[in-house]
């Protein structure tokens, strides 16, 4: 042992050294928290999402995650998903207990900038349900949303959330779908 | 103890020095700490069922343990009578005061004394390694899978934070904060550590014995404990097999300049360093198990388990390994009770994995790595001590049948 002071002082200097094992491979430089203590793979999307957005941890189907409103339940999250765009549309449209879109309709669906191409934007309004587990319906929410093909994958955008708020923050969300980046 | 020592009270008129002599050679000193240790290794086996091993032997072997409360004591209303017995390890001290005033010193000198002598000898010998043991053996784990090579032991316990700059992605020297500096300090307690060649210092306070990084979003605070770039160190119960904890504690750099660095976490349940940038030089700061270079390699050709037929108990494990040391090579097997002693370390077959693991399916296995410059001094202690009891029954024999051949010829 070669530290040079003792044991209870305020400062001390390290002597002890070792060389390098075969334990010590090259280290992972500058990671983040996440990655330091949950192993967490770098996001597959990166966005620039507005300040009064609190950001919250990724976890399964949420690749980006956010709470947004003064009521503290607005919700939006981006997700790498599987099928058509159109599945997507009309499954977000069965939680609000509309009816699926036929193919024409869902042409006549508004485009917006998203992640370097261009994605439908999906609106709805009323009860909603996620119909996932078991969770009661939620009256007066309003969905905002965008579903693209981005690079063969499905990326999809939704923010829900009750109706005033979702409206005041459908700007935002339209800017942050301009700023998504599939970085991998 | 040879029973024919005169042990008994010291009249009046003998000196303090005769008094503190007389008692510390004793046979009455003997047989108290013998019966001392008798019970401390009856409780110890008892409680480490409960507490672990490691803590157990600390309690009530370790030299900081002067004196213990078992837990097993009886109670009187539902409260535990306050039982103090003395730490293990001055017990042993005191007997080996005892055997070398009371079991050399002190013994009568003569011919049928020797196998007395020689056992005593084995006796002090084996308090003797003991000690030395318990103050300089470390002891450690290689884990290696098949096809591959380690030169390097983890610590099963101390848990220190190292610093090392990365040059062209790689690091060559690891400046180590050992365990001993970092478990103190907890209740606000901070140290700052500088490093030569560093050209930061390093404060860290917050020590906790097992703890998690806990997001604060997923899991908010229960302590109101330090959140750093939105984590916190989640204290947990420390385990019983005392190995699984995960050592935790806060650190900030202190700049040349003194400005300090936003405070982060270090633990031992981290998959990578922490990273400082300082100018254009990069370094790692990490907190892991102590590691412990090997003056050689290990690599593992082959590892072989065989169960006892329609059981898990395991019959054989077999490591087939080479050593490699300056360009030389050696073919070794280490098995279960037969391990590799060499340069002073010696290599135990101690487990294997993965648990489950199909024939065919890569292997690797587990060493534990021991140094102990006391290693054999046990068994050599046990071939004295048994050879002095040979003497001293041969002696006995030999007596018996001279006075038997003198009562015969006396008859005669």
């Amino acid at each position: 042992m070669t530290i040079a002071c003792e044991r209870n002082a305020a400062t001390m200097s390290v002597e002890e050294t070792r060389t390098t094992t075969t334990k010590d491979g090259s280290p992972k430089l500058f990671a983040t928290s996440d990655e330091r203590f949950r192993n967490a793979q770098p996001s597959p999307v990166k966005g620039d999402p507005p300040e009064n957005w609190l950001v919250l941890p990724a976890k399964q189907f949420r690749e980006l995650n956010y709470r947004f409103g003064e009521s503290g339940s607005g919700e939006v999250y981006v997700s790498l998903a599987s099928g058509s765009v159109g599945d997507n549309v009309n499954r977000w449209f069965r939680q609000f207990g509309e009816a699926a879109l036929s193919a024409a309709d869902l042409e006549k669906l508004a485009r917006i900038p998203i992640a370097g191409t261009e994605g439908v934007w999906v609106e709805a309004r009323g009860e909603y349900a996620a119909g996932m587990g078991g969770a009661a319906a939620r009256p007066g929410q309003a969905l905002a949303g965008v579903i693209s093909q981005v690079g063969g994958r499905l990326l999809t955008l939704k923010m829900i959330g009750l109706e005033a708020e979702v409206e005041a923050e459908k700007d935002s969300l339209k800017a942050f779908a301009a700023s998504l980046e599939l970085t991998r | 103890m040879d029973k024919k020592t005169k042990t008994t009270h010291a009249p009046t008129g003998k000196s303090l020095f005769r008094k503190v002599y007389d008692f510390l050679s004793g046979f009455h000193l003997a047989t108290v700490t013998l019966l001392l240790l008798l019970l401390l290794t009856w409780l110890a086996t008892l409680e480490q069922i409960d507490h672990g091993l490691y803590p157990t032997l600390n309690k009530y072997f370790s030299w900081k343990s002067w004196y213990l409360i078992p837990d097993m004591v009886p109670e009187i209303n539902g409260k535990k009578l306050p039982i103090f017995l003395p730490g293990g390890y001055y017990v042993c001290a005191l007997l080996l005061v005892n055997m070398i005033l009371g079991g050399i010193i002190r013994i009568r000198k003569g011919p049928k004394q020797i196998g007395n002598l020689i056992s005593h000898f084995g006796i002090i010998f084996m308090l003797l390694g003991g000690g030395v043991a318990h103050h300089f053996s470390e002891r450690g784990n290689m884990a290696v899978s098949e096809g591959e090579t380690s030169n390097v032991a983890e610590d099963y316990h101390e848990y220190v934070v190292e610093v090392s700059e990365v040059k062209d992605g790689e690091r060559e020297e690891f400046h180590v904060v050992r365990g001993e500096y970092l478990t103190d300090l907890k209740g606000g307690k901070s140290r700052i550590f500088d490093f030569e060649g560093i050209p930061f210092s390093l404060e860290i306070s917050g020590y906790l014995v097992n703890s998690v990084p806990s997001n604060q979003l997923e899991r908010p605070r229960q302590k109101n404990e330090l959140v750093a770039d939105g984590y916190y160190l989640e204290e947990m119960p420390g385990e019983v097999e005392t190995e699984r904890n995960f050592g935790g504690c806060y650190a900030r750099v202190i700049f040349e300049g003194g400005e300090k660095s936003d405070p982060f976490i270090m633990a031992g349940a981290s998959y990578y360093p922490f990273t400082v940038r300082d100018g254009d030089r990069v370094f790692t700061i990490d907190m892991r198990k102590r590691l412990w270079v090997m003056p050689f390699e290990v690599k593992l050709d082959t590892f072989t388990a065989d169960f006892h037929p329609g059981t898990s108990m395991p019959a054989k494990f077999v490591s087939d390994i080479r050593r490699l040391e300056n360009g030389q090579e050696s073919k070794l097997t280490i098995s279960m009770n037969e391990p590799m002693r060499y340069e002073g370390l010696t290599f135990f077959q101690a487990s294997y994995g993965p648990q489950g693991a199909k024939p065919g399916d890569p292997m690797y296995s587990v060493f534990e790595v021991v140094k102990n410059p006391a290693d054999k001094w046990p068994e050599y202690s046990l071939y004295v001590v048994a050879f002095g009891m040979l003497v001293t029954f041969l002696t006995k024999l030999g007596g018996h049948l001279g006075a038997s051949s003198r009562k015969r010829k006396n008859a005669e």
